[in-house]
């Protein structure tokens, strides 16, 4: 028999915030975290991108990381949030609880390695950097700032990594396997990704319009979240404050090309039909979608046929939150994830910020203005990457 | 639970691919070597190859033949391992963006660039819309592939899964490894690293697809018991004892224990104690002198043990000690990555 | 023209690596997208790149490439009129 999979802490840190509270503060402000870029150093500074507010110096002190460690920016922002979210849960982790950490990142070290890389193949100076460069590595050194873990693993399936994080993590703990998973992901900003996504040319110079007929491309943020996932006796053992369950998920390939989603949505509808069958729920019990919802004329119009496929008439509210903290990449299924739970506990409805007009192929628009005291009882998050990677996880309040 | 291997492509440094049984070692002398390669033109069209570095070519070769040889048309699910990715186009856009300050950058290498671009483009080639998941965990992300097809197989979820683990190794990143230490500072060639007693190991890269399945047909090479990951074990004696009871086992059913060893001091100490507390009296053999180490060297690994079993017997090349395998009825393999990440996996003969 | 058509060619066959694919084998009026070449989304990019790297001409919108990219002709009469270096 499956074991039910509660959440019982968050940890988040993005362009909006530093805590789940600053997060909450700023959704409820409809204050976006995208503006001018501050601490990437790089050529092409002229497009926006949302940075979490505190330099890798500042991080590092409030963590009490030593000066001469050599650690990268995604481990130190995925330190943070994972903290919140252990403080969050009131748990320790520690060898007599099986207790185990995932997390998804897209390039691992890559920020230093950017700065770095001609020292890499040219002297010995910068070599500490050489052994944080690959992605497992910037998961460990988080995992070891705490301790205590008895499982690490990490995942890469580009910008739906994190969600695919709290899809094992939920499967460990359903099938008894853990008693509690921190699971999540993080992303610094690195000029290799904004170099990336703007070969790609799916960028936009002023600010992400998702879900508008006139979007022209995505903001890049950066972030980390973590869920503290636990088994229902777990949490009950310690009496924990239990912030949801995690009802259900799916994960689905669109095996359709590299880079564009298929226009039919294949994968997408998949991984949300796939979703809600595990979940038990009809499509009509959902009360909230927090969508994918890149701003890129590929990803929004795929993305909504695909809703369209699954909900029919009956669309539920959609929104996408990556206008107020940019696309945080491998991170976004977590901080989404965080996001979603957040509307739902506290009965709200996210904007879709920016939006004006609807796209011509779809049947709905998503939510415009921010809207309160909203009973929602299901949430869908859904996480696309590059390469079809579809995922999507429903969050279900506890009756 | 168990779960059976039907099919196996392996692209390595030795010649592995498409070859029933053990082929010939091939021993090298140079340190730095690279994979026997297959013409990809039998596996690939010209058009799709364009864009594709070695190592998504070797996985769709190493795809292709896995699924060929089993009994299953599409895998329930796509997993993936890979330390570094496409490490050579990562390197491409990487070196780009400095030589030419962030200028004329091409989107093929950023493209390549992401980890998940070898799963997904197995999953394209085969038009396999399941699940498809690509893990990144250094020394054990094979194992980590391993171990979630096993959370759902054990799940009802799956009846089969294409598994994988899939690294290359270029010169310059090899040059990069050589500066922390990885490789010998002098190599005595890869027949003599079992003599070793320095630091630093043999470098390899390699390609290994693995089908699996809920069941079991006549072409079936072993069956897979058990999969177990460890994140900094306080005792790993007690683990193994505690893995192996869970699954029913004792220390004397294990017929055959492969090492992860190779030829590295510091990466072999804890192999020789866990030989010595737990599987004195047993056979002991090894593969990374065969395969090299690279970030999935496990994969070649578990192609070695599921040879063991299916023709019942150990290369004398592979052998680390005298004792007899007896049936090859139980096999452990132990790989371990710089002491922190361990990985269990329990064979059977079926 | 002439000779720009063949430098094109050449770039082409090369940044797109069209394996086993001659300067002579692509047609000047053929389209290069679709079922002529072969070519997709991806090759837009790497040929936006190929304008602005080699002939200083710079695309700020995707969608203008495919006008630009409807044949070898097309392309090089663009190039010719536009081109900065």
């Amino acid at each position: 028999m499956a074991k039910q999979v509660l959440v019982t802490g968050l940890g988040i840190v993005s362009g909006i915030g530093i805590s789940v509270q600053e997060t909450l503060t700023s959704l409820l402000a409809e204050k976006s975290g995208i503006g001018a870029i501050k601490y990437l150093r790089t050529n092409h500074k002229d497009f926006p991108c949302s940075e979490v507010p505190l330099s890798d110096g500042q991080m590092s002190k409030m963590l009490s990381v030593p000066d001469n460690m050599p650690i990268t920016r995604t481990s130190l922002m995925g330190i943070l949030a994972a903290r919140n979210s252990i403080s969050d849960a009131k748990i320790i982790p520690d060898k007599s609880l099986r207790i185990g950490f995932i997390s998804g990142t897209t390039v691992g070290g890559m920020e230093k390695s950017e700065q770095f890389y001609r020292d890499f193949l040219e002297n010995d100076t910068c070599n500490d950097y050489i052994k944080i460069h690959d992605c497992g590595a910037c998961t460990e050194v988080i995992a070891d700032y705490f301790g205590g873990f008895s499982y690490v693993s990490t995942i890469s399936t580009a910008c739906s990594s994190s969600a695919n994080a709290i899809v094992l993590g939920s499967n460990l703990i359903r099938l008894g396997l853990m008693d509690c998973v921190v699971a999540g992901g993080t992303e610094c900003l690195t000029k290799f990704h904004l170099n990336g996504f703007k070969t790609l040319m799916i960028l936009d110079k002023g600010n992400c319009r998702p879900f508008d007929a006139a979007r022209a491309g995505l903001n890049l943020g950066e972030g980390a979240a973590y869920l503290v996932l636990e088994s229902d006796e777990s949490a009950n053992a310690r009496n924990a404050d239990v912030l949801c369950k995690v009802s259900g998920y799916g994960n689905a390939c669109d095996a359709y090309h590299q880079t564009a989603s298929s226009p039919d949505g294949k994968g997408a509808t998949l991984a949300m039909q796939n979703a809600l069958v595990m979940s038990g729920l009809k499509p009509s019990d959902i009360n909230y979608i927090n969508a994918h919802g890149t701003g890129t004329i590929n990803n929004d119009e795929s993305e909504g046929t695909a809703i369209m496929n699954v909900f029919g008439n009956c669309i539920p509210p959609v929104s996408s939150t990556k206008a107020y903290t940019g696309h945080t990449t491998s991170a976004s299924g977590s901080v989404e994830a965080v996001i979603s739970i957040l509307a739902m506990n506290e009965g709200f409805l996210p904007p879709n910020l920016n939006f004006k007009n609807p796209i011509e192929k779809l049947s709905f628009a998503p939510v415009r203005e921010l809207i309160r005291n909203v009973k929602i009882d299901h949430v869908l998050s859904n996480s696309f990457g590059f390469g079809g990677n579809n995922t999507s996880i429903v969050f279900s309040k506890i009756q | 639970m168990k779960v059976y291997i039907q099919g196996i492509g392996n692209i390595s440094i030795q010649n592995t691919f498409r070859q029933t049984g053990f082929p010939e070692p091939v021993w090298y002398n140079e340190s730095y070597v690279r994979c026997i390669d297959p013409d990809f033109t039998n596996y690939i069209s010209p058009n799709e190859a364009r864009r594709m570095s070695k190592v998504i070519k070797r996985a769709i070769a190493s795809a292709k033949t896995c699924i060929a040889e089993s009994s299953v048309e599409m895998p329930d699910a796509v997993i993936s391992g890979t330390g570094l990715g496409c490490i050579e186009d990562t390197e491409k856009f990487l070196s780009a963006m400095i030589d030419n300050d962030e200028k004329f950058l091409q989107p093929t290498f950023f493209i390549q660039s992401t980890h998940n671009t070898i799963s997904s483009q197995i999953a394209i080639n085969l038009k396999c819309n399941n699940h498809n998941n690509t893990f990144v965990q250094g020394g054990i992300s094979f194992e980590c592939a391993l171990f979630e097809a096993f959370i759902l197989f054990a799940d009802n979820k799956i009846k089969s899964a294409l598994v994988g683990g899939y690294d290359e190794m270029t010169p310059s990143y090899f040059r990069i490894l050589n500066r922390i230490g990885l490789w010998k500072k002098k190599f005595e060639g890869s027949g003599n690293l079992s003599n070793s007693t320095t630091p630093g190991t043999f470098a390899g890269e390699g390609s290994v697809s693995v089908m699996l399945s809920s069941a079991k047909n006549e072409k079936t090479y072993a069956a897979i018991e058990a999969v177990e990951i460890l994140y900094q074990p306080e005792n790993i004696v007690e683990s193994i004892e505690t893995f192996l009871s869970r699954n029913s086992k004792k220390t004397e059913d294990i017929d055959l224990v492969v090492m992860g060893m190779n030829g590295d001091v510091k990466n072999d100490a804890i192999y020789k104690t866990i030989s010595a507390d737990m599987f004195g009296a047993k056979a002991h053999a090894w593969y990374k002198n065969l395969s090299g180490e690279y970030f999935t060297s496990t994969g070649f690994g578990l192609w070695f043990a599921a040879n063991c079993i299916k023709h019942k017997y150990v290369p004398s090349y592979a052998a680390l000690n005298s004792h007899n395998a007896g049936k090859l009825q139980n096999v452990l393999l132990l790989n371990h990555y710089q002491n922190k990440n361990f990985s269990l996996i329990l064979f059977s003969a079926c | 023209m002439d000779e720009l058509i063949l430098e094109l060619k050449q770039e082409i066959i090369k940044v797109l690596n069209l394996q086993g694919v001659k300067p002579e084998d692509i047609d000047n009026d053929a389209p290069l997208f679709g079922d002529g070449l072969g070519l997709d989304s991806i090759d837009a990019l790497e040929l936006i790149v190929l304008l602005e790297k080699n002939y200083g001409i710079k695309l700020e919108d995707p969608g203008k490439g495919r006008e630009i990219f409807g044949s070898i002709n097309i392309f090089a009469k663009y190039i010719s009129e536009n081109r900065k270096k």
